[in-house]
């Protein structure tokens, strides 16, 4: 989970690295994000959001597809049975 | 359950304050507890993905959205300097202190240094980007490449 400059240096990045371009994310929707899994992270009832929470928080900043989807079996090694929230 | 709340606000509430990571005597201080009970604390933190520990068992890698130990993600928030395990992490403290702060990172492509002011509104208008190469269904797979 990286910072970078505009699209053409993650282009030469993952090119670099061998890894796919994936979905670019903007610096307000980032801060979407952290608000939405930290904000209350330092309070006794905070805890991290589940499935399908992430997915109602990704609908609504835009952020669609299997990439985003936390139980995604699309991108193969049975990853979808992780439930991969942060 | 109760000590199990406590100690994970005690390591938080340590990270927040100081920008380090607490040891285990620290934990059981805070909390009164002996450092064999916190350590199996830690454990069950960490099966509840609330932690991240290296490979001693009891050092806190990750607490997100602080990180334990250097990172290229740093961010000052009322003079005090934190360490965060990603991009997303480094506006995730912000986002947990609710204080203003600076975000000091980089392109990973160019290392074009990244300064970046965040209030509580967010960062200021910018057109950098975030990439994550992991899908979200493979995130904690390897939470550290992530």
């Amino acid at each position: 989970m990286l910072f970078f400059r505009s699209e053409e240096r993650v282009r030469e990045w993952c090119s670099a690295m061998g890894y796919p371009l994936r979905p670019l994310v903007r610096m307000d929707q980032l801060w979407e994000l952290a608000r939405e899994w930290y904000s209350t992270r330092l309070q006794p009832e905070s805890r991290r959001p589940q499935p399908a929470e992430m997915r109602r928080i990704f609908a609504r900043l835009g952020l669609a597809g299997d990439f985003w989807d936390p139980q995604s079996d699309a991108f193969g090694g049975g990853a979808g049975k992780t439930e991969g929230s942060r | 359950m109760e000590l199990e709340l406590a100690a994970k606000l005690a390591i938080y509430e340590h990270f927040a304050t100081s920008g380090h990571r607490p040891s285990v005597a620290d934990i059981a201080a805070r909390v009164g507890a002996d450092v064999p009970e916190v350590r199996e604390i830690l454990v069950r933190l960490r099966a509840q993905r609330v932690l991240v520990l290296e490979a001693d068992g009891e050092s806190i890698r990750m607490a997100p959205p602080f990180s334990g130990v250097p990172t290229q993600h740093r961010v000052i928030a009322a003079g005090v300097s934190y360490y965060a395990n990603c991009a997303w992490d480094a506006f995730g403290i912000p986002a947990a202190l609710h204080r203003p702060a600076t975000v000091h990172s980089r392109c990973e492509q160019s290392f074009e240094p990244l300064d970046l002011p965040v209030s509580d509104q967010g960062p200021r208008a910018s057109d950098w980007l975030f990439h994550c190469v992991v899908p979200a269904a493979q995130w904690w797979d390897d939470i550290v490449f992530t």
